[in-house]
């Protein structure tokens, strides 16, 4: 059933959701939008741009302990650690929800399922809240989204006229997470998006599978690449990781180890080079190829989802200007 | 209820640990726990495992050993890189994790009755010696086995204690080639699609198994077609660095496939038609 708020009674919900779970929402650090844990409503951005982050680092955090590993001489205890606070991000950007719908399709649908990813991903509602507009970048609406998009949400809000907000529930989720929103008297329409950007041609993967041996449409975007990877930092379905050991406590017949899994960028340098030396992906292009390749051809081929959901967080972030939008259309031009 | 974690390693113990050739150690490992015990009750000749160096991190091996000969696993470790050198300072005695088996495996029902010819180059050995060993224990089950064996230098060669029993089981024989010879060395010096060429195994009701470096699959392949090996005549395993073994991280892809997931062991004419190579 479709929930009504005003700004007030919002604070009010988001108050009491950060008592009840890990809330987690847009708040302003230094001039910059980021997706951030809150402890009170009043922190709270409910008018803001795209945020400079995705959200996925609270699904899939950045560096996380997967594995605490007791030694006591010649014994080993392991302990799992497995996420089991519950969490509600507020104020997802639909495109964001796409995102963790794409990495979904890797983590939860294909087996075995990541034992850490399902843990939060069962512990978490998502409550979005429509785009106004498209920003800088977006193209969300070619890649099967759109800015009031509540495919992947639990609840989708919209700003309407006068300071009003309608939530609206998706999922049984969603109808439970709304069932603490203050009653309040005032209705509304939602207002309409503002302005929509230009659509990008989407390839179907078989037109990508001819275009790999295209060493020159590679070389034309990836020759720049500075292997810097803020470009998979950035990105809401990018999921590659490491895994090391790191030892945290040395005391007399006891050693204490973290293995922590951390995001790792197939646009590393050392991403597929092994212990020998040997690198069968040595140059930039190659790598920015195989970027593009898993977004458009091996992800949707291998789990489904396409791994871009035209955030354009990429687009702006890259310092050489690297835009996947233009690769998109040189693909479609080919 | 809990689904397993398949991050989560099963504790183990080194129970032996021998030089196998400069730089390369052989471990054997016990496993600890029924679960674990399980887990590797039956694991198939060409599947491999990551191998905890608790403190250093964990790596992917290539099982050496077949659940036929014995309860426990067999890893050959070349201390190149952080995990392996931590294993290289392990003893007898000390724990290790082991996840697996992981990875598709050599179809051993589907090469019965073949006559089979090993390749194998270093340490590419290792994951080809469960298949040697599957052999020459259901001997009467496959045709006739032509295993080269290759090293850069005599003091790299792996398993030559072996060497006696494969050279004197029925319809088995064994050619040893060195790209350098050392001192004391009297036998064949030359890579090993220059020993190929000699031995000349015939592709009549054969398959040829290959695993060293990317560089040595590459011409073993193209030594094999021109002595008349179809592409469905040839199988190879290969490695990548890896830190899931379970088709999720992302590490090892080979275009749209992944080796730890679609592989480790492909046909020949699977990798030729990846989008990407494995050189």
């Amino acid at each position: 059933m479709t929930r009504y708020a005003n700004a007030e009674t919002l604070r009010q919900w988001l108050d009491r959701l950060a008592q009840e779970a890990d809330l987690i929402a847009p708040r302003d650090v230094e001039g910059h939008v980021l997706y951030r844990p809150i402890r009170s409503g009043a922190e709270v951005l409910l008018e803001y741009e795209r945020p400079e982050l995705s959200a996925k680092e609270f699904l899939f955090p950045s560096t996380e302990v997967i594995l605490r590993i007791e030694q006591r001489g010649k014994e080993v205890a392991l302990e799992e650690v497995l996420p089991d606070r519950r969490q509600v991000v507020f104020g997802l950007r639909p495109c964001d929800a796409h995102g963790l719908a794409a990495i979904d399709a890797l983590f939860l649908n294909q087996d075995p399922t990541d034992a850490y990813y399902r843990h939060r991903r069962e512990r978490t509602t998502l409550v979005g809240i429509a785009c106004t507009q498209m920003w800088d970048g977006c193209f969300c609406t070619s890649m099967g989204g759109g800015p009031a998009d509540p495919t992947h949400l639990d609840v989708l809000i919209r700003a309407a006229e006068d300071g009003v907000y309608i939530l609206q529930p998706v999922t049984p989720k969603g109808v439970a997470v709304l069932e603490g929103l203050p009653p309040v008297e005032v209705r509304g329409e939602p207002r309409p998006v503002e302005e929509y950007n230009p659509p990008v041609p989407v390839m179907p993967t078989e037109k990508w599978r001819t275009l790999f041996d295209n060493q020159r449409l590679w070389m034309r975007h990836g020759e720049r690449c500075l292997s810097c990877r803020i470009c998979t930092y950035v990105c809401p379905t990018c999921r590659c990781y490491d895994v090391v050991d790191r030892v945290v406590d040395v005391r007399p017949g006891r050693v204490l180890t973290e293995r922590i899994r951390v995001w790792d960028a197939c646009t590393s340098p050392n991403y597929r080079r092994v212990a020998g030396g040997h690198n069968p992906r040595p140059t930039n292009w190659e790598r920015l190829r195989n970027r593009f390749m898993c977004k458009f051809c091996y992800y949707p081929e291998d789990f489904g989802p396409l791994g871009c959901v035209g955030c354009g967080r990429c687009i702006v972030a890259c310092p050489v200007e690297i835009d996947i939008t233009e690769v998109m259309e040189d693909a479609a031009r080919v | 209820m809990a689904l397993a974690n398949p991050m989560r390693p099963y504790p183990g113990r080194l129970v032996g640990v021998r030089d196998l050739a400069t730089g390369i150690k052989l471990f054997q490992v016990e496993l600890l726990e029924p679960e674990g015990q399980a887990a590797f009750a039956a694991y198939k000749p060409g599947q491999f495992a990551f191998v905890s160096a608790f403190g250093a991190g964990e790596a992917p091996f290539g099982i050496t050993s077949t659940s036929r000969r014995g309860r426990l696993l067999e890893f050959a470790v070349n201390a190149l890189g952080h995990v392996t050198f931590s294993l290289h300072s392990l003893d007898v005695g000390d724990p290790v994790g082991v996840r697996g088996p992981l990875g598709n495996w050599f179809p051993m029902d589907q090469l019965q009755g073949k006559n089979i010819v090993i390749l194998g180059g270093g340490i590419g050995g290792a994951p080809l010696r469960p298949v040697i060993h599957t052999i020459l224990d259901h001997r009467e089950d496959y045709g006739h086995l032509t295993i080269l064996w290759a090293a850069r230098s005599p003091d790299l060669l792996v398993f030559t204690e072996e060497f006696d029993e494969w050279r004197s089981a029925w319809a088995t024989e064994l050619h040893v080639t060195v790209d350098q010879a050392g001192p004391g060395w009297t036998g064949h010096v030359g890579l090993i699609t220059q020993l190929l060429e000699k031995v000349a195994p015939s592709p009549e009701n054969a398959v040829a198994i290959t695993c060293g470096p990317p560089i040595m699959i590459h011409f073993v392949f193209l030594t094999l077609k021109k002595l008349g090996f179809a592409p469905e005549q040839m199988l190879t395993t290969l490695e990548a660095r890896m830190h899931c073994g379970i088709g999720k991280c992302g590490r090892c892809n080979l275009g749209e496939k992944f080796i730890c997931k679609d592989g480790p062991v492909f046909w020949q004419y699977e990798i030729a038609r990846f989008l990407e190579g494995f050189l």
